[in-house]
C-alpha cells in the first residue's frame, strides 16, 4: 500500500495525478508527515538538480509556516463567498461597526430576508454574528474582512469628492485596505 | 451658517489671483497647475503607495474622452483590486472578495477640485512654500509644501514636476511634518497617446456580485443644508460644500452624503438609519490617511470619513444633529447628546 | 550533470517568462487545485505548495534581502500572506507567479523597514549585485546553510548517478527539462505508467540518500 501512495505523491508533484484522487491524497498528506517528508524531499532533489549549491529552505521551514498559520488561527483565509448554498439572512452589522459606507454598501449591511433587494446579497460565512461590546477586545483589534470591504468602499465614495490628490490617497487606501498590506488600528470609544 | 460659493466657481477665480510674490508662479499657482494636469492630462504611470512600514505597487492610468477624464487605478501587489472611473459610473473591483461595487459618477469633483480658495481663509489655516527640489525621475522639480496651522488637519509635500506640474512625489504630513503616507512615481508617462484598452479592468468578473447604489444620485451644491442634519460647532474652517442624497435599496430612508472642506482637505459625513438592534460605541478607524468615526445618534448612524486627523473626524461627526421641529436652531453650545 | 543549465532562472523575470513559454502545465493545473481547496478550507493542500515552493521562494527573498540570514523569516511571511489572501488568487496566472510577487514585495517591504524609508525605485538586483550575493552563499558567509545546500547537491548527484539508466533518464527529462509525463513516454517510447513509475523509483533512491542528511 505504501509504496502506491508514495508513487501517488511523486504524480501529485508532477502535477500529473487525476483530479479525483488529489483530494484523497491531500488529506491523507495532512495526517501523515512521513508523507509529507517525502513530497518535501522529491521537491529538493528536483532544485537541486536545477540549480546546484542554490540556497535552500532548511528541513524545519515548512513546518515552521504551518505552525504560523495555525497559530494565526482565525484571522486567516476566511472562506470566500463560494459556499454550496446561499441562503439569505438578515445581516445585522457588527456591533459598533455599522460603518455608513456609502449607498452601495449599505446594501450589505441592512437589506433584510426574502427582500428582492437582497438580491444583492450572497452568504457572506466571513461575517461573525454581531459583538457585543464586552467581547470586542480594546483598541487595535484586526477589522474583519468585512469590515474593511465596507471602508473600502466607502473611500471610494468620499474619493469621488475630494481633490484629486485627495482622491489618489483616498483611493490607494480603498485598494491596500486589506489586513497584512495596511494596517487598520480600531478602538471602541466609549460615547461619555 | 452662511452660503458657500461653488468651489467651482472658486476655482476659476483663484485662477485670476494676482501674485502677491515677485517673479514666477507663487506655490499657489503651482498647485492650482497641478489640479489642472491631474485633471486634464492623460497620463499612465506606477507608484509606491507607502503607509507606515507598509509599501504597495500601483498603476495609474488617466485620458480624457469627450472631455470626460476616465480613470484606472490598479493595485499590483496580488489583491488584483481596481477602481475604474468611467464616464457614468465608479466601479471598484475586490476580486479577493468576489464583489464589484458601483456608485454613479458625481460630477466630477468639479464642485470640489479643492483647489486652494483665495483669501484670507486658506492663509489662516495653511502656510504654502515654495522652493527648488532635486531631480526626479529625470526631471526638474519644484517642491510646494502646504503646513497647517492647527492640529485639525493635514499638511502636504508636493513634488512637482517642472514641465507638466504632475506631482511625481505627494506626501500626507502632520503637524510636525512627519510623513503620514506617501505616493512616489517610479515610472510615468504624461501626454503621450494612452491606449484606451489600458482603461479596461484586467478583472474577470464571472460569477461575482455586482453591488449597486441606488438611482443616481445628484449631488447638489449646498444651500441650507437639505434634510434634517446640521454642525452645530465645526473644526475651524471647515464649512458644508456639497450635500447629496441617496437612495438605499430594500429601505424607505434615503441616505445623506454631506461634504465638508477646509478648501483643500475634505470630510464625507453619511448619515443613515440606524439598524433595529440597540446602540453601539462610537468607533474610531484609521486607513493610511484617512481617518473614519461612526457613532449613532437619534437612530441614525452618522460616520465621518476623510484625510484628516481622527480628532477631525470625530468633532464633525459629533458636531452634526437633526434639525428637530420643535427645537430651537442654535449654533452654540451643543445639548446633551442622544443616543 | 555540470552541462545541464539552471530551468531556474537566476534573474528576475527569467522564471516567469519560462512559466510562460509553455502553455499551462501539469504543475500549473495542480497547483490550481490545491489553491481552490485551499479556499475551500482544506489547509492541508497549502501545506504541499510551500512544501513545492518553499526553496525557490526563500532563494528569491535571499537574493533581494542581499542577506540569507533572515530569508527564511521573510519567506515565512510571505508564504502566511499567501495564505491570507488566498481567496484572491483567480487562476489566471500560474499560481507562482502570483506568489513570487507577494514575496517580492514582503521582501521589498522588509528592506525599506529597515532603512525607514520607501523605496524610490524598482529595487531588482543588477546582475553584479546578484552574483557577489550568490557567490556569498556559495562560499559560505552563512556556513551551515552553504554547507547543508552542498551536501545535499552532492548526495543527489551521486544518487541520480548511480541509478539505472531508465531511470535516470525519467527524473533528468522530468525535473531539468520539465516534460510531461506524456512527452517523456514519448522520448523513451514507453508507456505513461512506467514513465511514472521510474520517476518515482528514482526519487525513492534520492531519498533514502537524503533521509539521513536531514533527520
Amino acid at each position: 500500500m505504501t509504496d502506491q501512495i508514495r508513487e501517488q505523491v511523486s504524480a501529485l508533484l508532477d502535477g500529473e495525478l487525476a483530479s479525483g484522487e488529489i483530494s484523497l491524497l491531500v488529506r491523507r498528506m495532512e495526517r501523515d508527515a512521513e508523507l509529507r517528508r517525502a513530497f518535501g524531499n522529491y521537491v529538493l532533489a528536483g532544485e537541486s538538480l536545477r540549480a546546484p549549491g542554490g540556497l535552500t529552505a532548511s528541513p524545519a521551514f515548512a513546518a515552521r509556516v504551518s505552525a504560523a498559520l495555525e497559530a494565526d488561527g482565525a484571522a486567516v483565509a476566511a472562506p470566500p463567498v463560494a459556499v454550496k448554498h446561499a441562503p439569505r439572512r438578515w445581516m445585522r452589522p457588527l456591533a459598533g461597526a455599522a460603518v455608513a459606507a456609502g449607498a452601495a454598501l449599505a446594501a450589505v449591511l441592512f437589506v433584510p430576508t426574502g427582500d428582492e433587494g437582497a438580491g444583492l446579497l450572497a452568504d457572506r460565512t466571513d461575517v461573525p454574528s454581531p459583538i457585543t461590546v464586552a467581547s470586542l477586545p480594546p483598541g487595535g483589534s484586526s477589522p474583519t474582512p468585512a469590515q474593511n470591504q465596507r471602508l473600502a468602499g466607502y473611500l471610494v465614495a468620499h474619493g469621488q469628492y475630494a481633490s484629486a490628490i485627495g482622491r489618489r490617497t483616498a483611493w490607494s487606501n480603498a485598494l491596500a485596505a486589506d489586513p497584512g498590506i495596511t494596517r487598520v488600528a480600531r478602538e471602541i470609544v466609549e460615547r461619555p | 451658517m452662511r452660503r458657500v460659493l461653488a468651489l467651482a466657481v472658486a476655482g476659476v477665480v483663484a485662477l485670476a489671483l494676482p501674485s502677491a510674490e515677485a517673479a514666477g508662479p507663487t506655490a499657489r499657482e503651482w498647485l492650482e497647475r497641478m489640479t489642472e494636469s491631474l485633471a486634464t492630462r492623460d497620463y499612465d504611470g506606477l507608484f509606491t503607495h507607502t503607509v507606515g512600514q507598509q509599501s504597495e505597487t500601483m498603476r495609474i492610468v488617466h485620458r480624457m474622452e469627450g472631455g470626460r477624464s476616465v480613470e484606472r487605478l490598479v493595485s499590483l501587489d496580488g489583491s488584483g483590486r481596481e477602481i475604474v472611473r468611467t464616464p457614468g459610473e465608479v466601479h471598484f473591483y475586490m476580486p479577493d472578495r468576489r464583489v464589484v461595487l458601483v456608485e454613479p459618477r458625481s460630477d466630477e469633483g468639479s464642485l470640489l477640485k479643492a483647489l486652494p480658495a483665495p483669501g484670507p481663509r486658506l492663509d489662516s489655516l495653511y502656510t504654502l512654500e515654495l522652493r527648488k527640489g532635486h531631480r526626479l525621475l529625470g526631471r526638474d522639480v519644484r517642491v510646494v509644501d502646504v503646513r497647517p496651522r492647527d492640529e485639525y488637519r493635514y499638511g502636504y509635500r508636493l513634488w512637482l514636476d517642472q514641465k507638466t506640474a504632475m506631482p511625481l512625489r505627494s506626501e500626507v504630513v502632520d503637524g510636525s511634518g512627519k510623513t503620514v503616507e506617501a505616493i512616489h512615481f517610479t515610472q510615468l508617462k504624461v501626454g503621450e497617446g494612452i491606449d484606451p484598452r489600458h482603461l479596461q479592468p484586467a478583472v474577470d468578473t464571472t460569477g461575482f456580485q455586482w453591488i449597486r447604489a441606488g438611482r443616481r444620485a445628484e449631488p447638489r451644491v449646498a444651500g441650507p443644508p437639505s434634510a434634517s442634519w446640521l454642525p452645530r460647532k465645526m473644526p475651524p474652517g471647515f464649512r458644508l460644500v456639497v450635500s447629496r442624497s441617496q437612495a438605499v435599496p430594500g429601505s424607505p430612508i434615503p441616505m445623506q452624503h454631506l461634504i465638508f472642506s477646509d478648501g483643500f482637505a475634505s470630510v464625507s459625513v453619511f448619515i443613515e438609519p440606524a439598524p433595529a438592534k440597540g446602540p453601539a460605541p462610537s468607533e474610531s478607524t484609521t486607513v493610511g490617511s484617512a481617518n473614519a468615526f461612526s457613532t449613532q445618534m437619534s437612530g441614525h448612524v452618522v460616520t465621518a470619513v476623510g484625510e484628516v486627523p481622527a480628532a477631525t473626524v470625530r468633532d464633525i461627526a459629533t458636531s452634526l444633529a437633526p434639525v428637530d421641529a420643535e427645537l430651537p436652531r442654535t449654533v452654540t453650545a451643543p445639548g446633551p447628546a442622544e443616543r | 550533470m555540470a552541462n545541464f543549465p539552471p530551468s531556474d532562472g537566476s534573474i528576475d523575470g527569467h522564471e516567469l517568462r519560462d512559466a510562460r513559454e509553455r502553455p499551462a502545465s501539469g504543475v500549473e493545473q495542480s497547483d490550481l487545485e490545491l489553491v481552490r481547496r485551499v479556499q475551500r478550507g482544506e489547509r492541508g493542500a497549502f501545506d504541499l505548495l510551500v512544501l513545492r515552493y518553499q526553496h525557490r521562494v526563500v532563494k528569491l527573498v535571499a537574493r533581494l534581502l542581499r542577506d540569507p540570514t533572515e530569508a527564511e523569516d521573510v519567506a515565512q511571511e510571505a508564504f502566511v500572506k499567501a495564505y491570507r489572501a488566498i481567496s484572491s488568487f483567480r487562476g489566471d496566472s500560474a499560481f507562482y507567479t502570483w506568489l513570487y510577487r507577494i514575496a517580492v514585495n514582503t521582501a521589498r517591504n522588509t528592506m525599506a523597514s529597515r532603512q525607514r524609508r520607501p523605496l524610490d525605485y524598482e529595487a531588482d538586483l543588477s546582475e553584479s549585485e546578484q552574483s557577489v550575493v550568490e557567490s556569498r552563499m556559495r562560499h559560505g558567509d552563512t556556513p551551515e546553510a552553504a554547507a547543508l545546500s552542498e551536501e545535499i547537491h552532492q548526495t543527489v548527484n551521486r544518487a541520480v548517478e548511480d541509478l539505472p539508466e531508465d531511470l535516470r533518464t525519467a527524473i533528468i527529462l522530468r525535473e531539468i527539462e520539465g516534460l510531461s509525463y506524456e512527452e517523456i513516454a514519448a522520448a523513451m517510447d514507453c508507456p505513461v505508467g512506467t514513465v511514472r513509475s521510474r520517476i518515482f523509483r528514482a526519487r525513492e533512491a534520492i531519498d533514502r540518500n537524503l533521509k539521513p542528511l536531514l533527520d
